[in-house]
């Protein structure tokens, strides 16, 4: 309902243009603006122009009280941080979240896609139950494990104190800090892996496994001559929107350790953050944010690559 | 050995059909599948049983004893007390309305621009393209801090219409894929009959076309609803009080922070987790379509 109505001003334009067929050649030729520019005025708007203004105040020094009042200092928010440590260790940070999310989240969830392709009693019950964690919005997944996780009366240390182990500050130790919010993001992501691997799955004609079977072939012989190559492509798409979402998430590390403990989860996203809302050094943040979106680019970059060669070996 | 050959003994047929379905993926011996799917379902199912048998313990249960492994079912009578010690119902208020503004914006842009990529040759369709498949590669953290400073000038801070205007402009590339996508599988001939009818194009594609698409706007519904419900990031940011705040930012606000009983917040956030649990299992085959489709085409 509420889409027709706020679709129904162009009709009355149109039913006018339509009165005067001489001009009806050159309707045809502006509507189609006419439906797309909403969107792409809207992005230029929110997206593009803010992404320039981000990058023209990362040349700036600009409190956060006063954001449209900065006074220009050229290169030096960059001079500054390709010098210190702090930004290097959150690169590190950065770099390691990613790795360590993307690896586990693609292993177990491809795992769990070839577990689930097999037909058993209980499939849509194990399966969904797989799947809830990624509808469970972020803010009560940093909840739960925030809990889970609590130094003294998490459920966390209580199995492990069963095992002998005494209690860890599993979010205020720098040795667990990151161990933790890379499995609360694991838990989180890894079932869309699952889900988009296991589509996949389903897609291969069975024709291809009776085939091979018929050569007598074995389990692992017939995941790499049918399952893996066709399935590879989906596990790369799917490995490169990880690692996009891993460098850019937010929520779950600023929820469980703000960055800390002394400063091991502080990645570039959670470091914007801090520099604009708790240092209040608009300028320093964009200028993190900016090297931070070069780091995306270059993963996308990097994937267009290896898609390309795999292309030009196929062919 | 399998469960597909035990079925075989009874219905031949049956059995017969659903091994062409899904043949030959014996990867694991039974045992070895056994322990790794218990594994996965306790990984995965463990942290909200938690978050359920949190939500019905007693708060003096909750610290410096262990906490019972089974949930107090009983206390189930006594949840709305236990929810009052939160304003959780005026946050979801406001995430309902934050959400719902957002997915009836986004979804107005996306139909036109879905319809557009579908189905017109333009001049610039590739940078039209080319802006709707790029946007959604910028990370929300680089874009908060300019879009703050842009709202400050414009006064749209603290408030809800600024909070939905910022979100579209995230969920919004998603949906036109989504759509652009349904529209394309669509036979043009059906338009075509439409328009020697001489029915205006906005009629088509409002009384034709979008009947037509309606499983795919509501499966674009549904995820830019729970983006919107799920954004915590700009709403964060862009509101400071209270009474505005959506659910995200206010059970945000209780984590790691001990003074409102434990089990209050978790009724509260199992209260937040629960309507989105539910859509995102009806849809979540669409929502993966939708995704890989909008991601990979590009």
């Amino acid at each position: 309902m509420s889409l027709r109505t706020s679709i129904s001003p162009p009709t009355g334009v149109q039913d006018q243009i339509q009165d005067a067929p001489s001009r009806h050649h050159m309707w045809q030729r502006i509507s189609p603006y006419i439906y797309v520019g909403p969107a792409v005025i809207y992005l230029i708007v929110f997206m593009i122009i803010p992404v320039v203004q981000g990058i023209q105040l990362s040349f700036t020094k600009t409190p956060l009280v006063k954001p449209d009042g900065g006074t220009g200092v050229g290169l030096e928010n960059y001079s500054r941080l390709l010098s210190s440590p702090q930004f290097y260790n959150s690169l590190g940070a950065t770099i390691l979240y990613t790795a360590a999310t993307v690896l586990f989240a693609v292993l177990v969830g491809a795992g769990a896609a070839l577990l689930l392709n097999q037909s058993f009693k209980g499939r849509t019950i194990v399966r969904a139950v797989i799947t809830f964690p990624w509808a469970v919005p972020t803010v009560a997944t940093a909840l739960i494990f925030s809990w889970i996780f609590n130094r003294s009366d998490g459920v966390l240390n209580e199995v492990v104190g069963v095992l002998g182990v005494g209690q860890q500050g599993w979010l205020v130790d720098p040795k667990f800090g990151m161990a933790a919010v890379v499995l609360t993001s694991v838990w989180k992501v890894m079932p869309l892996v699952m889900l988009v691997v296991l589509a996949s799955l389903q897609s291969i004609p069975s024709e291809l496994y009776e085939a091979t079977r018929m050569d007598g072939a074995g389990a692992l012989e017939t995941f790499k001559a049918v399952t893996w190559p066709h399935i590879a492509p989906t596990v790369r798409v799917v490995t490169l929107l990880m690692t996009i979402w891993s460098i850019r998430r937010f929520e779950i590390i600023y929820l469980l350790t703000g960055g800390g403990p002394v400063d091991s989860t502080n990645t570039l996203v959670v470091n914007v953050y801090r520099q604009a809302f708790s240092n209040q050094e608009l300028g320093r943040a964009a200028a993190i944010g900016a090297l931070g979106l070069v780091l995306s680019l270059l993963v996308t970059v990097v994937y267009f690559m290896i898609e390309r060669r795999n292309a030009v070996k196929e062919a | 050995m399998t469960t597909q050959e035990a079925q075989a003994t009874q219905h031949p047929e049956a059995a017969h059909k659903r091994r062409l379905k899904a043949p030959g993926q014996r990867n694991f011996s039974k045992p070895v599948r056994f322990i790794m799917l218990g594994a996965l379902v306790l990984f995965s199912g463990f942290p909200l049983y938690w978050m359920l048998n949190t939500a019905l313990s007693q708060d003096s249960e909750l610290y410096g004893q262990a906490q019972g492994w089974w949930p107090h079912w009983e206390r189930l009578a006594d949840f709305g007390d236990v929810i009052g010690n939160v304003p959780i119902f005026k946050w979801l208020t406001n995430s309902v309305v934050i959400a719902g503004g957002t997915t009836l914006l986004s979804l107005v842009f996306a139909v036109l621009a879905g319809y557009a990529l579908s189905r017109f040759k333009f001049h610039g369709k590739g940078a039209a393209g080319f802006l709707l498949f790029a946007t959604q590669m910028l990370p929300e953290a680089l874009l908060v801090v300019p879009i703050y400073a842009l709202f400050a000038s414009l006064g749209l801070l603290n408030g809800m219409g600024g909070l939905i205007l910022a979100n579209v402009a995230f969920t919004m590339p998603v949906s036109v894929w989504i759509i652009k996508g349904a529209i394309d599988a669509i036979p043009y001939e059906i338009e075509e009959a439409a328009s020697v009818d001489g029915c205006p194009r906005v009629t088509i594609l409002s009384l034709v076309l979008t009947p037509l698409i309606l499983p795919s706007v509501a499966a674009a519904a549904v995820i830019n609803f729970f983006d919107g419900w799920n954004e915590f990031l700009l709403a964060k940011t862009f509101i400071a009080e209270r009474d505005l705040w959506p659910a995200s930012v206010g059970l945000a606000s209780f984590v790691g922070q001990y003074l409102t009983s434990l089990n209050s917040v978790m009724a509260a956030a199992l209260l937040f987790t629960l309507p989105a649990l539910v859509f995102f299992l009806l849809v979540q085959r669409r929502i993966v379509s939708g995704l890989t489709a909008g991601s990979v085409k590009g």
